[in-house]
Order: C-alpha cells, then structure tokens, then sequence
C-alpha cells in the first residue's frame, strides 16, 4: 500500500470499487431524504391537497363538512373584503416595482459607483430593517404616523401646519394604504438594494473603465452598461414584488388591521378573519387557492419570460 | 453559496479598488450626501422606541418627542412583569432551537445527496422538495391548523417549530445542495478507497466541511423563527406559550398608547437579539441572504 498512485488511478479505482447498484447505497439515500421528505410531506404536501378539498366545503371546524363545490369560491368573489385584497395585490405589486425596485436601483448604484470606505456600512444600514422582527416594524410604522404623538403629527404641530398636526394617517381610508406602503418600502427595500449590489459588483471593471475613456457620464455608465446588466436581477425582484404583495400580512394587519374599512385589507388579512376569526374554513382555503393559483402564474411568468440571455 | 468562499477574493478586490480610487468629483459628493441621508432616514426610526423608553408615562403624555429627562430603567422592568418577558424569551428560545434542529439536519443530509448521488429517482424527488420553495405558506393555514387540532399538537411549542421547519427546509436544502456541489471531490473520493463507507464519508468528512453552510443555516433560521408572527399568530392561543412577537403585539393592542414607554421597552427587548445578531454578522448574513438568492 505504500506504492505511491497517481490521482487518476485513485479515481478509475474508485468508480470500480464503489459500483453504481449496491443495497447500501440505495438504503443511504433512502435515509438521507426521509427526514425532510417526512416533514414535507407531513407538513406540506398533505395541507397542499386538504386545502383544495376544504375549499369545496362548507365547514367551520366544529360542523361537519357539507361538499358545496363552488359555491365558496362564487361568495369570495361578492365578498367586498376579498376583492379589495385582491386588488391590493395588484396595485402593491405595481407601486412596489414602480418606487422600490429604482429607489434601490439608485441607492445600489449609487454605492457601488462611489464605492469608498462608507459603502459597506451603509449597506448594512439599509438591510438592517429587513431583519427586524414584523411586529417591531409595524410599531415603528404606527409611531411615525400615530395621530397625537406620531413623528409627522409632530413635526406639523412644530411647524404650524393645522392640515398636518391633526391628519389621521391611519385612520384615513385614503393615506391608510400609502402609510402602510412608504413602511414596507422602508423595511423590504434592503433586499433588492443588496442584489442589485452583489449583481452590480459582478460588471467586470474593464467595462467601467472603457466607459470613463469614452467620456460617459455616470449616468451615462448606469443607462447604457449597468441597466441593461441587471435585466436578469430587476426581473427576477419584480417577481419578488409581486409574489410579497401575494403574501403580505404581518405589516398591514398590525399596523391597520385591514382598515380602516378595507383600505389596506390583502388577501393574507381575509383569509386570517375568514378562517380564524369567523371559522368559516371553506372560505379561507378557497383564499388559499387563489393564492396559490396567483403564485403559480407570476412563477410560471417567471421562468418563461424571466429566461438569462447567457443560459 | 461559492460566495463564501470568495471572501478573500472580494477583500482583495475592494482593495484593488481603493488603490485605484480617482479624486472626488462633485457629483459623488452629492450622490455620497444623498445616500447618508436615505441612511439616516433609514436608522432614525430605530431611534423612537429607544427615546419612548427612557421616559415616564407623564413625560411622553405631554412632550412625546422631547429628550428624556432621565432615563426610565423602571420601564423595562414594568414591561418585563407586565408581558411576562421571561416566558416569552424562553418560549422564543425554544421554537428558534427546535426550528434550528428540525430545520438543518434533513436539509443538510438531502442536500448532500442531490449533490453527489444524481440519480433519476433523486432528480424526481429534488423536484418534489422545489415545489415546497414555491408554495407560499398562506395557502396552507387552514388545514395545517386542523391537522394540529386533530393531532392535539395545537397551542404546543414543537407544534410550531414543526412546521416553520417544514417550510424551511427546501430552501435549505438547495442551499446545502449547491453549497455541496462546490466543495472539491477529492478527498471523499480518498476516503473512499480506503474503504470508508457513505455514512462514514458523509459525517466525517463532507458534514464538517460544510461547516460553513451551516453555521449561515443556524444564523438566518434563527432570525426567521425569532421574527415569526403570522404561524405563531394562528398555531398559539394560550398567552402562557405566546412567543415574544405575539407577546409585544397584543400588549399594543391590549393597551394602546396609554402604555407607550414600557411598550417600547418591551418592544426593544423583543427585536434586540436579531438587531444584536445582525450587527455582528452582517456581512455573513447578506452574503448568505444573496447567496440563497443569485444561485436560484
């Protein structure tokens, strides 16, 4: 054993000695999966295949279920709470892609362009609120736009403004959704502002430098090198936009639950009170079908038109 | 995951680049100024809860934003006999260990195999554990919450650690999977001509050099779960196993703003590990965050 093999014998060796049908190995893969197949299965898969089927029943966990096929998904679509959360997913999704993805895009740029000994603690700052507990978000949401004490109310009583020191951000159907909307801009833009970073950092240099002999203009260099760069990444967080604004619950339904009226009611906030505040379980897992036909669409969406040009 | 272990090369090229940095002309001047400035608006907010703190009920009643007369220690100490903060921290502690254990271990393990041992059948089942990444969690609280009625597992603490697991465990799973697929194969490929077994090579080589996967695995599931409303939210109803999330919530709608400054003490309390995790690692922290996000 003490003969000295080169690295290509050792691996012709090992293909032989290890043959590809061998009972350990199946049975080692076998119980390496198991585990989070279990828990897929137990905690995923199962619920996937319930939801479709509770949505076709009239139940409230207590009675039994009564099969009414549609009838669910034909009330959801009269229920006004229901349909002002499905518009909201259409015009958060819109919003989001329209003043967060360029107010990152410029934050991203911005430090990558001028990089210098800043850049890397301002990034931290701007991820910082992304880690924050929901909960502590939304807190810090009600006390910016809080009527009496909140940091705009304040600042209109400071300077005089009637108008201002007595708004009612919150408790005005019409600020109610832009309130909720400029404190998830604030807490969820740090996500894309570090991807467009990370993506923006990986423009080979040449690029820049090439740039800068021709004369371009920073501006210049993010219209014409950096944009068209970052296609691939600004699609891929318009579908995150998109699919968040699917999701969102915790930040509206602590801030505003859902009000005042539905002026900031998602499709999360209706399934939540028509399943666990009303027990009307068939009505909330026929929200949980829209939901998931929606994902289904913007990921699909995704994949066909959200193809790399260099794949 | 490669990011990791490009660490140096990103030191390296930072420094390239500062070696090479121009004059400051005017404009970064300006774009330099404006970023500070969105910094800023960004970090103020942190400030709030803090100067809310500091005052007595009386002082926030007539002057909310002014500088605190002296700083309330009383607050905390309210707040933690009136949220019952202890249990909540513990309840907490337990659901971000139980979520950890539940979540990393499956994740690593069939992560390893989609790395190394392509088969069809594994392709299949890979695909089947890619479906979890898609499926948003809304979908399934209904029958989530009467499966854990019938099993008795509801208002249980592993009743909500168990499936935040579950949820996790795809994204994880990819990660460990691209993360494995870097690591060279050499050495597992050594081992195994000297008749070492797949569990052998799998817990004594390829997990320890995984380490690095999996110490960015502990650090995000453990913000994820110390941050969870929604499931504990749904899955919770006695106040005894409430989280420390739902804890600081309910105090808020409970008391409003008669509380505010014990409020915000408790308030301070609940997000300070994931604030005090973050300010520690938050280059890993990113960097694992953007890894999971630019290999898919």
């Amino acid at each position: 054993m003490a003969k000295v093999v080169p690295a290509d014998t050792v691996r012709l060796a090992a293909k032989k000695r290890v043959p590809r049908r061998e009972p350990g190995r199946t049975l080692f893969i076998f119980f390496c999966i198991l585990p989070a197949l279990l828990f897929l299965a137990v905690f995923l898969y199962y619920p996937i295949v319930e939801t479709f089927r509770i949505s076709q029943m009239k139940t409230s966990g207590l009675s039994d279920e009564v099969f009414v096929g549609l009838d669910n998904y034909r009330k959801l679509f009269a229920d006004e709470e229901f349909l002002a959360g499905l518009r909201h997913v259409f015009s958060w999704a819109f919003w989001s892609i329209v003043i967060q993805l360029p107010l990152s895009f410029f934050i991203a740029f911005g430090l990558t362009y001028y990089s210098n000994r800043m850049s890397n603690t301002l990034r931290a700052i701007f991820y910082l609120a992304n880690i924050l507990p929901s909960a502590i978000t939304a807190m810090l949401g009600k006390m910016v736009f809080a009527p009496n004490y909140g940091i705009l109310v304040t600042i209109g009583k400071v300077l005089g403004w009637k108008w201002l020191a007595s708004a009612d951000f919150l408790g005005n159907p019409k600020f109610a959704f832009w309130s909720v909307f400029i404190i998830a801009t604030w807490a969820y833009s740090g996500f894309y502002i570090i991807y467009f970073m990370a993506r923006m950092e990986q423009i080979p240099r040449d690029l820049r430098e090439a740039a800068e002999l021709d004369g371009a203009s920073a501006l210049r260099y993010a219209w014409s090198i950096v944009l068209p760069d970052l296609n691939y990444a600004i699609r891929i967080c318009a579908v995150l936009c998109t699919v968040g604004s699917l999701k969102l619950f915790d930040l509206p339904y602590l801030m505003t639950t859902g009000g005042p009226g539905y002026a900031t009611s998602t499709l999360g906030i209706s399934l939540y009170r028509h399943g666990f505040i009303n027990w009307n379980y068939g009505k909330a897992a026929a929200i949980g079908v829209v939901i998931f036909i929606l994902s289904l669409v913007f990921t699909i969406l995704q994949f066909t038109f959200g193809k790399r040009k260099d794949e | 995951m490669g990011e990791l272990n490009t660490a140096a090369a990103q030191q390296d090229k930072t420094r390239y680049r500062r070696l090479k940095r121009r004059r400051h002309g005017t404009t970064e001047i300006i774009v330099t100024v404006i970023l500070c400035l969105f910094a800023l608006f960004t970090i103020f907010p942190f400030i709030i809860p803090v100067l809310f703190a500091a005052k007595t009920q009386l002082e926030f009643a007539y002057h909310p934003w002014a500088w605190p007369k002296s700083f309330q220690v009383k607050n905390f100490i309210d707040a933690w006999k009136a949220v019952r903060i202890d249990k909540g921290l513990l309840n907490t502690l337990i659901v971000c260990i139980g979520s950890i254990a539940c979540t990393i271990p499956p994740a690593a393990l069939a992560g390893y195999i989609f790395a190394r041992y392509k088969s069809r059948v594994t392709e299949v089942l890979f695909y089947l554990i890619l479906i979890g990444y898609f499926i948003p969690v809304q979908m399934v609280l209904v029958p989530l919450y009467k499966m854990e009625v019938a099993l008795k597992f509801n208002d249980t603490l592993y009743g909500l650690f168990l499936p935040m697991a579950a949820f996790g465990i795809p994204f994880w799973t990819l990660i460990y999977r691209s993360f494995f697929r870097s690591l060279p194969n050499e050495l597992a490929e050594a081992a195994r001509v000297d008749g070492a077994g797949h569990w052998v090579v799998l817990f004594r080589i390829m997990l320890p050099l995984a380490q690095p996967a999996t110490v960015l695995a502990m650090l995000l599931v453990f913000i994820g779960a110390w941050n969870d409303y929604l499931l504990s939210l749904i899955l919770l109803t006695n106040q005894n196993n409430f989280t420390m999330q739902l804890r600081v919530a309910s105090f808020l709608n409970a008391y409003g703003t008669d509380r505010m400054p014990r409020y915000a003490a408790a308030a301070i309390i609940s997000a300070a590990p994931t604030v005090i995790l973050y300010i520690i690692g938050h280059r890993w922290i990113i960097r694992g965050t953007l890894a999971g996000a630019i290999k898919e």
